[in-house]
């Protein structure tokens, strides 16, 4: 959604065609994404012609202030529609940074990577707008991920295990 | 309510702006490399945005008040007091994850 797309895109921005195809997973509630994604893709076209990408879209898994119990149940859901998809694509990389789409993806992969069935590597970037606090995604994430990049030295100091690199947005 | 698809036009014309604390508006204008003042609501203190502005007003790059001292702010301001805000680098973003992957 809205700012983690823009982030994200930025992120994207100065990655080499060794990361391709790029596979893009949205909410089936976000409205704005898919035409900034396909804006960027065609702009990399310019410059690689060879550039491929997909664009699919998974249940929302929470809405905002959605109760705990609730939050819990959607995200199962979320989940278990993930799981075809994260098969059907085999990431080499899973790439995110925040939304609550990214948790099922991501848990998704991590299940086929204990089932033995393909091992991806799970980056997350938290977004440039936590310096003090992860979000509920983050902190989440944090146990998940392959490597976890914080962008304020507050958070590497609480989170350990994170890699700061500075602002990359 | 009005809504434009983009502020970016009526960013580059303007002298001043003043923002909420939304992290969008915030690194939009300061990309700009224009000078900001960016007003709290205070009711809604829980707010994680606050985090950004907060720092990003230690940092000297953005002016900081509530509703009711804004007017005193844009009073009493001195707007050369504030840094340049340098961009964000993606590249090291690139590089890192090159490293990760053993591509050069």
């Amino acid at each position: 959604t809205g700012g983690h797309t823009t982030e994200i895109l930025r992120l994207l921005s100065c990655l080499s065609e060794s990361y391709s195809p790029r596979h893009y997973v949205l909410a089936d509630s976000d409205k704005m994404s898919e035409a900034k994604i396909r804006s960027f893709e065609q702009k990399r076209a310019e410059t690689f012609s060879k550039s491929q990408f997909t664009l699919d879209r998974i249940p929302r898994s929470r809405e905002v202030r959605q109760s705990w119990i609730s939050s819990v149940l959607t995200t199962l859901y979320s989940i278990l529609y993930s799981l075809p998809l994260t098969y059907k694509r085999k990431p080499d990389l899973i790439l995110c940074n925040g939304p609550g789409t990214c948790v099922p993806i991501c848990i998704s992969a991590f299940l086929l990577g204990l089932l033995r069935i393909k091992r991806t590597i799970i980056v997350y970037v938290e977004s440039i707008c936590r310096v003090e606090t992860l979000s509920l995604s983050g902190k989440i994430l944090y146990y998940f991920s392959d490597y976890f990049i914080v962008q304020w030295p507050d958070l590497k100091k609480k989170y350990p295990k994170s890699v700061y690199l500075g602002r990359i947005v | 309510v009005r809504f434009k698809d983009s502020l970016a036009e009526d960013l580059q014309s303007a002298d001043l702006i003043i923002s909420h604390a939304g992290a969008g508006s915030c690194l939009e204008t300061l990309e700009k490399g224009k000078p900001l003042i960016v007003v709290i609501n205070d009711k809604l203190m829980d707010n994680h945005q606050l985090e950004l502005a907060k720092q990003l007003h230690r940092d000297g790059y953005v002016l900081y008040c509530n509703c009711s001292t804004l007017v005193e702010t844009l009073q009493s301001m001195d707007l050369s007091t504030l840094k340049p805000f340098p961009p964000g680098q993606p590249e090291k973003f690139a590089s890192f994850l090159d490293k990760v992957f053993g591509f050069q």
